[in-house]
């Protein structure tokens, strides 16, 4: 989906767990997500802690968004 | 670390006055066994039945086969850290009663698993239709969560198949093969010009009851460590999985590895098998990462030259397979992987979830998305309704005669990733 997006001239950030298969599937704006069976949570955290979390990853994968890329990156920070 | 593994070879099943082994029959005291078993108030009833080779009857859904076996010498007992202590197992004598098995089943617990046909083509595609199978059937009490349900049929499971084992513990094996892996120093001076090889042994380890157990610890919160290859089996390595059947270890096949078992008669002729190397599949990048970092380290620290790997499940464990690989690559150890493949039901699409250029030796356990028609069977223990649901089943899989369309992934071990059933295939 990542792909046929792209080909169709928009941009596309993969949020995803799994950083090496989203290398693999070539996905070129990569966010690191929490787990597979929570990719974007944790309920090991407080309902507030958890709400940070998650806007973090919501505000990491838009500045991504906008960020011009020359290869595949994944967005660590 | 010796072990002698005696073999009472069993070709008949029967309920009996009491529960031995006679003439290759193994007798079984319906009563007492129940006696043996129950307890456990989050279950509210237990029916055993039989299920024989060539018999008309559906087992599903199937969630643990178990071998019996009896820890006659040698400290421990079957299934260390579970339903005795933690001793260390996997010297001494163990007796095992080859050709039966324990097969769990009752209410779905979760949608991933099983189906064991005793004929039919289904009978070909799982090992289990070889075996003479007492049949578990566990109903919980209502609103039972899943995992305590998983829980309690696992411990009734394994429960069973050592009630079973005792029957072996004063019969003269009518086989006995000798298994010893000598500690690390003194093996590398016992063959020092042949090639070191380790096996490394993955786990299903996701959670959400994807789980394995060591010695009674959940394998997700292992590092990856080393085993010596007879504790497996003596029952080191159980099984707690609801994970897709055809490519999960059930203890059965846990006690049983192909793999070690290949290596053991390799052993001092082609290659020098030092031992093995434990490690899971576990749910974020970060535990990937460690513990593929830690088997290319022990692979290193014990000066290997060769690696098997086997990898259980698929999916995101495809990752886990591949960063073993090429990290042990990496440190100039030679690779051979055990996998299955999901590659749609015409076999077209990309096999695995993920891929490195230094797996270049891999051998399939065939693929889990061709699509199989299992004729109906006069009997069923346990359920048929959940054909629809697990995983491999669709809406309409099951038809109203009884048959049921599905993909291969139903059935209980049909493509094996340790080997332990018969599909491969090979590049022309």
């Amino acid at each position: 989906m990542v792909k046929e997006i792209e080909r169709a001239g928009l941009p596309v950030v993969h949020i995803c767990t799994i950083v090496p298969i989203s290398l693999t599937v070539g996905a070129n704006r990569i966010v690191p997500a929490v787990a597979i069976p929570y990719p974007l949570g944790n309920p090991t955290l407080s309902k507030e802690d958890e709400k940070k979390l998650r806007r973090g990853i919501v505000e990491k994968a838009l500045k991504a968004l906008q960020t011009e890329v020359t290869g595949q990156t994944v967005f660590e920070k | 670390m010796r072990l002698e593994l005696g073999k009472v070879l069993i070709k008949d099943m029967q309920f009996g006055n009491q529960t031995k082994v006679e003439n290759g029959t193994l007798f079984i005291n319906k009563e007492e066994m129940l006696n043996a078993i129950s307890g456990d108030d989050r279950i509210k009833g237990i029916e055993l039945d039989i299920a024989k080779p060539g018999e008309e009857t559906r087992i599903m859904p199937v969630k643990d086969v178990i071998e019996p076996r009896v820890k006659v010498e040698g400290p421990g007992s079957i299934f260390p850290g579970v339903l005795g202590k933690a001793d260390v197992v996997g010297s001494g004598k163990t007796n095992v009663l080859k050709g039966a098995a324990v097969v769990t089943t009752g209410k779905i617990v979760a949608f991933q698993e099983g189906i064991i046909d005793m004929s039919g083509i289904g009978a070909d595609y799982t090992p289990f239709s070889k075996t003479c199978n007492l049949v578990v059937v566990c109903t919980p009490t209502d609103k039972l969560q899943q995992h305590e349900h998983e829980q309690a049929v696992r411990f009734i499971g394994l429960k069973a198949a050592n009630y079973l084992g005792e029957a072996a513990r004063n019969v003269v094996p009518d086989e006995v093969k000798v298994y010893e892996t000598l500690p690390f120093a003194e093996s590398l001076k016992q063959y020092p010009n042949l090639p070191r090889v380790a096996y490394v042994y993955m786990l299903q380890t996701q959670g959400l009851m994807h789980d394995t157990y060591v010695y009674g610890v959940d394998a997700k919160k292992i590092v990856p460590t080393i085993i010596y290859p007879t504790e497996v089996m003596d029952g080191a390595i159980l099984s707690g999985n609801c994970v897709s059947a055809c490519d999960k270890n059930p203890t059965f096949s846990h006690c049983n590895n192909p793999v070690i078992e290949d290596l053991y008669e390799r052993h001092g002729k082609d290659y020098n098998f030092v031992g093995v190397i434990i490690t899971n599949e576990n749910v974020t990048l970060m535990d990937k990462e460690r513990s593929s970092n830690w088997t290319a380290k022990l692979a290193e620290f014990l000066s290997l030259d060769a690696v098997i790997i086997s990898e259980e499940g698929f999916g995101n464990p495809d990752t886990d397979l591949m960063m073993n690989c090429k990290k042990i690559s990496d440190k100039g150890i030679k690779t051979v992987l055990i996998t299955d493949e999901y590659a749609g039901r015409d076999g077209a699409s990309q096999s695995l979830a993920d891929a490195d250029r230094s797996a270049d030796a891999v051998v399939t356990g065939g693929n889990a998305n061709e699509v199989i028609e299992l004729p109906a069977m006069k009997k069923v223990i346990g359920y048929l309704e959940p054909a629809d649901i697990i995983a491999g089943g669709f809406d309409g899989s099951l038809r109203p005669d009884g048959s049921i369309l599905a993909e291969l992934q139903v059935i209980t071990g049909a493509t094996s990733e340790i080997g332990f059933n018969k599909m491969s295939a090979t590049t022309l």
